[in-house]
């Protein structure tokens, strides 16, 4: 099947959201579909799988026109929509799933489960999947759901499957098993449409991309004649930078270290130290430990063993008001859950930690706390209409730089970033990465926590490496690279 | 021309206020709610002096008889607003009653009575320890929730049945009475009118809403019931908040409980207070807060129980029949609720 999208127009309000953007994908392709956060890539998509209507332009396939009413039309001709939050029951089987909404039925009535399973089953060996139907959701980890979304794509018979960061929550061996999947179904003549910010995975996967800027197509082609610099330059509109920002600069005295912290099984024996102005690097694949080694010493999660020390002086830090009072300060991961509250304004949000210090008899200094979060706002390059606006209303790059605010209002001597670019785009990230280095310039100690390489070697002067909760080597300067990152990472030696 | 757009600046502001301010939808459905009751109440008078009189006597009324829900649902507010619920409040409040009411019986002199403390020194002690029983009762239901992770809902309602029971156990033989002076807490007199538990309802509201919206630990309450995770990797101990949000409840209970016994001048272990805690809730949902945390306003809780009590003098006045005045408190439980999730989802 070819589908052909040409043309199309689509504006929210005043808000022009897709100019003349043209779109074709032939089965057999995988499509990367690239830009960065609000260059039209999900109206685009919702548009072919029935979400939204098109202000003007038409959807081909197979050079018949068609309109998508509904995602159910757009799913009719063979279009699956898989979202970036998958759409399962953890607490049903995968053969459940599989069918909910149009379960097959006995006579009377009751669900036909041995046919569901059996159907379910036919559908695995085509994908050559060896997977058991009746295995409970909740069992399979993150890229197994991916591909049983993927399995419910095909047993709708859909030749067109729309994956929207399908890696994002997968830790590398997740996402070779994904791509192999995706491999299979291109050679099986399935048309897929990879929505991704990981230029590297798209290089590999992708045989072909399109990408989008403000609305516009800026450019189109095989993956085979472009590069990675090529497809960052027209995402973003000018060269990114892509080299090391490492700096000279004099590292100060021992701010924060660890001796012998062990959660098991989580961590064990992490020794590290960390200079005031010096960015260290902690990286691994997910489940390395990382994460909630730095929870520990933040206070937020208990019962590791070991000593933490805060210039020199050993401290025992049961929660996060005292690694708060100790100069400790954290942005966490997953920024939805930890790192903000949508409740609450963009001032709120930017200022919380500070409440505390900014009162008196427990009311608040509203002057000094908006003073306070409107020098971060000019400080970091905040994009607001009011602060009294819902936190929900700012961009992702901009909403992590709230969170960055009402640490820096702080002032921690220490200062843990756990995946600091997560589901921002590329211009913001940059924008974090100066920050950082900013930050360690004023003589802040900075620890980045990250599963991205690249990341790593940029900001960092020097990284550990961990591996299923063991520290497995350190790299300083320019002994950081991906080959050596990737292989202390994964149990290798140096 | 200009006419025609002012209207139609009007209708666009009032759609757009209606959508997203759960405050202006309950004040418009209070305002409604209170001229319907205007009319029912009829303007057959002499004159315009004893219809307002009539007119405000009616009013006196309904917020005297709604003053003790009244203080108790401010409270409640925090508790929703944080992400919890106290089914407690209830027997909490005869608990503290009975308490207060054996520490200064006029029978005997009560338990201070005992010691030599009496008269106004007895009151005022009194008083002082009604609210430290009720924070510590309340306490009490936030340890469980905190340290013990025991869910709101289980925890409060274990300890309404606890408290009803050995309250009601200790009290079958006694009847303490309540002294005279004691009384005048809130039947002292301004004008003629009994305006006393209305004037602590509102002082209290006053209070409440400054803490909520002025004060750390009342922001605190609206992060913990938004996400208590960002809250926690914050730096903000989330205990501590919970705590003292129970803690709130219990010394809001205790007011409530001191006004009633000196309103009443009397406590049945059995029946005071029952259902005091399903009325609260009622009003603190009315009032526009939701019950998954995060979002609410004191303001709203008080035109929420202003909305149920007026409805219900608006049911009396038309002569709808006592049995059948509940089902009508439950079906203006139920549209606030339908008409706040159309205006969240828009």
């Amino acid at each position: 099947m070819t589908l052909e999208m040409k043309g199309i127009y689509k504006s929210f309000g005043a808000n022009d959201v897709l100019r003349d953007v043209s779109f074709t994908l032939s089965g057999g392709e995988i499509c990367a579909l690239l830009g960065e956060n609000g260059a039209g890539k999900s109206t685009l998509m919702n548009i072919l799988g029935g979400v939204h209507h098109a202000d003007q332009g038409q959807i081909f396939l197979d050079g018949t026109p068609v309109v998508f009413q509904t995602p159910a039309d757009s799913l009719k001709h063979g279009i699956a929509f898989i979202h970036q939050e998958l759409n399962l029951v953890n607490d049903l089987a995968i053969y459940e799933n599989m069918f909910i909404g149009h379960e097959l039925k006995k006579k009377g009535g009751l669900l036909d489960a041995p046919r569901m399973i059996a159907r379910t089953k036919e559908i695995f060996e085509k994908m050559d999947l060896d997977l058991d139907p009746r295995t409970m959701v909740r069992d399979l980890d993150a890229s197994y759901k991916q591909i049983v979304e993927i399995a419910r794509a095909l047993l709708m018979e859909a030749s067109i499957i729309i994956m929207d960061e399908p890696t994002t929550s997968l830790t590398e061996p997740e996402i070779r098993r994904v791509f192999d999947m995706m491999n299979t179904l291109k050679d099986s003549g399935v048309g897929i449409v990879f929505i991704s910010h990981k230029l590297r995975e798209v290089m590999e996967i992708c045989t072909r991309f399109t990408v989008l800027r403000d609305g516009n197509m800026v450019s189109a082609g095989d993956i085979a004649e472009t590069s990675i610099d090529r497809l960052a330059h027209d995402m973003v509109g000018h060269d990114v930078r892509t080299k090391s920002l490492r700096r000279a600069h004099e590292v100060g005295d021992t701010v924060l270290s660890g001796k012998g912290l062990t959660l098991e099984p989580v961590f064990r024996n992490v020794n590290f130290e960390v200079h005031a102005g010096e960015v260290l690097g902690f990286t691994g694949l997910l489940g390395d430990g990382r994460s909630e080694l730095f929870q520990c010493i933040f206070g937020a999660r208990r019962g590791y063993t070991g000593t933490v020390a805060v210039d020199g002086r050993e401290l025992r830090i049961r929660s996060t008001t005292q690694a708060l009072k100790a100069g400790i300060g954290y942005v966490p991961r997953n920024r939805k859950e930890n790192g903000i509250i949508k409740d609450m304004s963009i001032l709120e949000n930017g200022s919380i930690v500070t409440w505390a210090r900014d009162s008196r008899i427990g009311f608040l200094k509203k002057k000094k706390i908006a003073d306070a979060f409107n020098r971060q706002e000019q400080e970091l390059h905040i994009k607001l209409g009011s602060v009294k606006d819902l936190i929900g209303s700012l961009s992702g790059g901009n909403q992590q730089k709230v969170v960055l605010a009402k640490w820096l209002t702080a002032n921690p001597r220490v200062l843990v970033f756990d995946n600091p670019t997560q589901g921002v785009d590329v211009g913001a990230k940059e924008e974090i990465y100066d920050i950082i280095l900013k930050l360690a310039d004023a003589g802040v100690a900075i620890i980045v926590l990250s599963s991205e390489a690249q990341e790593i070697i940029r900001v960092c002067d020097r990284t550990l490496v961990m591996f299923h909760g063991d520290v497995c080597g350190e790299l300083v300067g320019d002994e950081m690279n991906e080959q050596a990152i990737m292989r202390l990472a994964t149990g290798g030696q140096v | 021309m200009s006419e025609k757009t002012t209207k139609k600046n009007f209708g666009a502001w009032f759609l757009a206020n209606w959508k997203n301010n759960a405050l202006f939808s309950t004040g418009i459905a209070l305002i409604v709610m209170i001229i319907l009751q205007t009319i029912a109440l009829g303007f057959n008078y002499d004159s315009f002096g004893s219809w307002f009189t009539a007119w405000l006597s009616n009013w006196l009324n309904i917020l005297r008889n709604n003053s003790s829900v009244g203080i108790i649902a401010l409270g409640m507010t925090f508790v929703i607003i944080s992400g919890g619920i106290d089914l407690a409040v209830g027997s909490t409040l005869v608990a503290v009653g009975a308490i207060t009411m054996s520490l200064m019986d006029a029978t005997n002199g009560g338990l201070l009575g005992m010691i030599g403390i009496t008269g106004i020194p007895a009151y005022i002690l009194t008083i002082l320890l009604a609210i430290l029983v009720g924070v510590l009762l309340g306490g009490c239901n936030g340890v469980l929730i905190t340290a013990g992770k025991i869910p709101p809902f289980i925890a409060t309602l274990g300890a309404m049945k606890i408290l009803r029971s050995v309250t009601q156990h200790f009290m079958q033989s006694r009847s303490p009475k309540v002294p005279n002076d004691f009384l005048q807490i809130a039947s002292f007199k301004i004008g003629g009118q009994m305006l006393m538990p209305i004037l602590y309802w509102l002082f209290l509201a006053v209070v409440l809403y400054i803490v909520s919206k002025k004060t750390v630990f009342g922001r605190h309450v609206y992060a913990v019931g938004s996400n208590e995770k960002t809250t926690r990797l914050s730096g903000i101990n989330v205990n501590l908040v919970k705590l003292g949000v129970y803690a709130l409840m219990g010394a809001v209970v205790a007011v409530a409980a001191v006004l009633q016994i000196s309103r009443i001048g009397a406590m049945d272990p059995a029946n005071a207070g029952s259902g005091y805690e399903l009325d609260a809730i009622a009003a603190v949902i009315v009032g526009g807060t939701s019950m998954s945390g995060g979002k609410g306003s004191v303001v709203g809780t008080v035109f929420g129980m202003l909305i149920i009590a007026v409805m219900n003098n608006l049911l009396n006045l038309l002569g709808v029949p006592p049995f059948l005045r509940e089902a009508f408190k439950g079906a203006i439980i139920i549209a606030a609720v339908l008409l706040q999730r159309k205006s969240s989802d828009n």
